[in-house]
C-alpha cells in the first residue's frame, strides 16, 4: 500500500471514530431533548477537543523523538509536562488571573513551565560534549520528580478544594471541555502543526544526528530553539486545559513511523491523525468502563502507555 | 581557496587546537595526519561550523566562514563524519535525496536536476545496487561509500572526510580511496581527508597537515612526508622505510623493535 492510500485509510477510520464517538452511551437516555443537548453541547465538542488535543501531545512527541533520536524521549519523559503541570498548578494556587495575547494565566503558567523544564533538561544534556540518551532521560527523570514535589508543595498549602482541583487535573481528563476551551486550543496546535510541516526536512535531518544536519545546511541551533518553543507551548496548552494526559506522544508516533515510515512531510499528517483519532478512542473507552461514573483518561493513557514504554526499552536493548 | 589563520577552539577549559594555519588551493587533496587526539576532528568540525565556538579566522572563498549562512556553506562544503551511518532510518535514495536539503527552500519542489546530482552521486560511488535498501542492512564499506555519496549529492566544491576508512577491511580501504581519488581528479573536488594512513598520506598528489597537540606541526606535499625523523617526532615510534617492489613508492612501517 502507498503512502497516501494508507493516509487516506487512516483518515476515514479517525472521521467514523469521530462520528461514532459521540453517540457511545447516549442510548440509555429516554429525553430526546436531553439527549439532543448532551450529543451537541457536551459529547461533540468534548470528541473535537479529544482529537485537538490527542494530535497536538502526539505531534509534539513526534518532535521530540526525531530531535533526541529516540522513541523514549518525549515531552512527558523528559519532564516537560510536569513542568508545565507545576506552572499552571502554581497560577491556581496562587490565583492569577491575567491573560496575555488572549492566553489565560493557567496557560502562560503551564507554557513557562515547560520551557524552563525543557531549558533545563537540555542545558544539563549539553554540560558534556557527547551526551548519551541514558543522560537525558535520567535527567528527565529527575526533573519530573523535582516538579512533582513542588506541585505536592503547592497541593499541600492549598486548601482542600484547590487541592482537590489539582489533584483531580492532574490525572489528566477531557470532562471539562466545551466549546469554549476547543477554541482556546485549536489555534495553538493549528499553530504548532503548521510549524511543523514547515520544519519536515529539518525534522528528518535531525533524526541523522546534529552533525549530518548542520552539514547539510541545518541551521540546527535555530531549528531546535523554535521547536523547543512551538512544543512548550503546545504541550503547556494542553496541560493547561486537560492536565497531563502521559503516552499519547510517545506511542502514537512510533506506531506511525512503523506505519508510514520517518518521513516527515508524511508522518507529521499520519501523526496528527492518528493522535486525535487514539485519544477519541481512549476518552470514549474512559468514559463507559464504569458508566454512569467516568475515569480521568489519563489513566487509561498511563494503563496502556506504561508497558509500551517497557517494551520499547527492552527492544532497544536487545537491538542495541 | 581554503585559509585557515590562528584557528583556536576550546571546548569547556579543554583547548582542542592552538593556533592553526594553513591554506589549500583549490582542487588539492589535503590529507590531515596526527595521533589520537590531536584535533584533527575538530578541525574538520570547525570548518564545517559544526564547532561553532572557534576563534581565528577561516576563509571560503576570502570570505570569513562566519558570514556565510548555514545553508550557503552547505552548498560550498559537505562533510562525510566519522561515524558510520549504519544506524540511520532511511533508505539509501532517500537519504541521498535529503542531502539535497541546501539547494531548496521550504516550499521548493524537487527538480530534475536534484534528481541527477542523486543518480551521478549514486554512479560514481557505485552504490545504486542499493539504492531502495535500508542504511541499517548495509555493510560496513558500502555505508562509508553511501556517506560519501550523500555528501557528493550536495554538489560542493570541497569535501571534508573524517577516516573514511578507519573500520575497513584492506579491499574496502582500497575500494573508498579509489571513490575519493576519482572526485579530486575527475570531478575537481578539494578533498580534506582525516587519515592514520601514512602510506596513504605520503603519496605524490596529496598535500599533508599534520597535527599534533591541537597544534599544526608541519604542512608539505605528500612524497616527502615520510621520513623518519618527521614520522618519529609527530607519533613517538619509530618507523622502518622500504620500496614497494612493484610502484616503487617508499612504504613506512611501525617498526615495533
Amino acid at each position: 500500500m502507498t503512502a497516501s492510500a494508507k493516509l487516506t485509510l487512516l483518515s476515514v477510520l479517525t472521521l467514523a471514530i469521530m462520528l461514532l464517538a459521540p453517540f457511545a452511551g447516549l442510548s440509555d437516555i429516554a429525553d430526546a431533548a436531553i439527549r439532543e443537548h448532551i450529543l451537541y453541547d457536551i459529547r461533540l465538542p468534548r470528541t473535537l477537543f479529544a482529537f485537538v488535543a490527542g494530535a497536538g501531545l502526539a505531534l509534539c512527541g513526534m518532535v521530540f523523538q526525531a530531535m533526541f533520536h529516540n522513541p523514549l524521549a518525549t515531552p512527558f519523559t523528559l519532564g516537560v509536562a510536569s513542568g508545565a503541570s507545576f506552572g499552571a498548578a502554581l497560577t491556581v494556587f496562587l490565583g492569577l488571573n491575567v491573560s496575555l495575547l488572549g492566553f489565560d494565566a493557567t496557560t502562560l503558567g503551564a507554557f513557562i513551565g515547560a520551557l524552563v523544564a525543557i531549558s533545563f533538561v537540555y542545558g544539563i544534556s549539553r554540560l558534556h560534549y557527547s551526551f548519551s540518551i541514558e543522560t537525558l532521560l535520567l535527567t528527565g527523570v529527575a526533573t519530573s520528580f523535582f516538579f512533582s514535589s513542588l506541585i505536592l508543595f503547592t497541593q499541600y498549602l492549598s486548601n482542600i478544594n484547590d487541592s482537590f482541583r489539582i489533584l483531580r487535573w492532574l490525572m489528566g481528563g477531557l470532562s471539562i471541555s466545551g466549546y469554549q476551551s476547543l477554541l482556546q486550543l485549536l489555534p495553538i496546535v493549528a499553530f504548532s502543526a503548521g510549524i511543523m510541516i514547515w520544519l519536515s526536512r529539518e525534522l528528518n535531518l535531525l533524526m541523522a544526528g546534529d552533525e549530518i544536519a548542520i552539514s547539510r545546511g541545518v541551521a540546527v541551533k535555530r531549528v531546535r530553539y523554535l521547536l523547543f518553543f512551538t512544543t512548550s507551548l503546545c504541550v503547556g496548552a494542553i496541560v493547561a486545559l486537560c492536565g497531563p494526559i502521559g503516552f499519547v506522544g510517545m506511542m502514537v508516533p512510533h506506531i506511525c513511523r512503523l506505519i508510514i515510515g520517518t518521513d516527515h512531510r508524511w508522518l507529521i499528517p499520519t501523526t496528527l491523525i492518528f493522535g486525535g483519532g487514539f485519544l477519541i478512542l481512549c476518552d470514549t473507552l474512559a468514559r463507559l468502563v464504569i458508566a454512569p461514573a467516568e475515569l480521568p483518561v489519563g489513566i487509561i493513557t498511563t494503563l496502556l502507555g506504561g508497558p509500551f514504554f517497557l517494551w520499547l526499552l527492552v527492544r532497544s536493548r536487545r537491538s542495541a | 581557496m581554503i585559509e585557515v589563520s590562528g584557528l583556536q577552539v576550546r571546548l569547556q577549559e579543554k583547548t582542542l587546537l592552538t593556533d592553526i594555519s594553513f591554506s589549500l588551493t583549490a582542487g588539492h587533496y589535503l590529507v590531515v595526519v596526527g595521533p589520537n587526539g590531536a584535533g584533527k576532528s575538530s578541525l574538520l568540525k570547525a570548518m564545517m561550523g559544526i564547532i561553532d565556538k572557534a576563534d581565528g579566522e577561516i576563509l571560503f572563498h576570502d570570505q570569513p566562514l562566519s558570514t556565510y549562512s548555514q545553508r550557503e556553506l552547505a552548498r560550498l562544503v559537505s562533510y562525510v563524519p566519522q561515524s558510520s551511518g549504519r544506524q540511520l532510518p532511511f533508505a539509501v535514495e532517500d537519504f541521498l535525496k535529503m542531502s539535497r536539503y541546501a539547494h531548496h527552500s521550504a516550499l521548493s519542489e524537487w527538480q530534475p536536476d536534484d534528481q541527477e546530482a542523486v543518480e551521478d552521486a549514486l554512479r560514481i560511488t557505485n552504490t545504486s545496487q542499493f539504492r531502495q535498501r535500508q542504511m541499517t542492512t548495509l555493510s560496513g564499506g558500502e555505508s562509508q561509500r553511501v556517506m560519501i555519496a550523500a555528501a557528493l549529492a550536495q554538489q560542493t566544491p570541497m569535501m571534508l572526510l573524517d577516516e573514511p576508512t578507519s573500520y575497513l577491511d584492506p579491499h574496502h580501504q582500497v575500494e573508498v580511496h579509489r571513490v575519493i581519488a576519482r572526485l579530486n581528479e575527475q570531478l575537481g573536488i578539494t578533498v580534506i581527508e582525516v587519515s592514520h594512513d601514512i602510506n596513504h598520506a605520503g603519496q605524490k598528489g596529496r598535500e599533508v597537515l599534520a597535527l599534533a597537540d591541537g597544534q599544526a606541526v608541519w604542512q608539505g606535499p605528500g612524497e616527502i612526508f615520510l621520513e623518519q625523523g618527521r614520522l618519529q617526532r609527530l607519533y613517538q615510534q619509530d618507523f622502518v622505510f622500504v620500496t614497494h617492489p612493484r610502484s616503487g613508492r617508499t612504504i613506512a612501517l611501525a617498526d615495533p623493535l
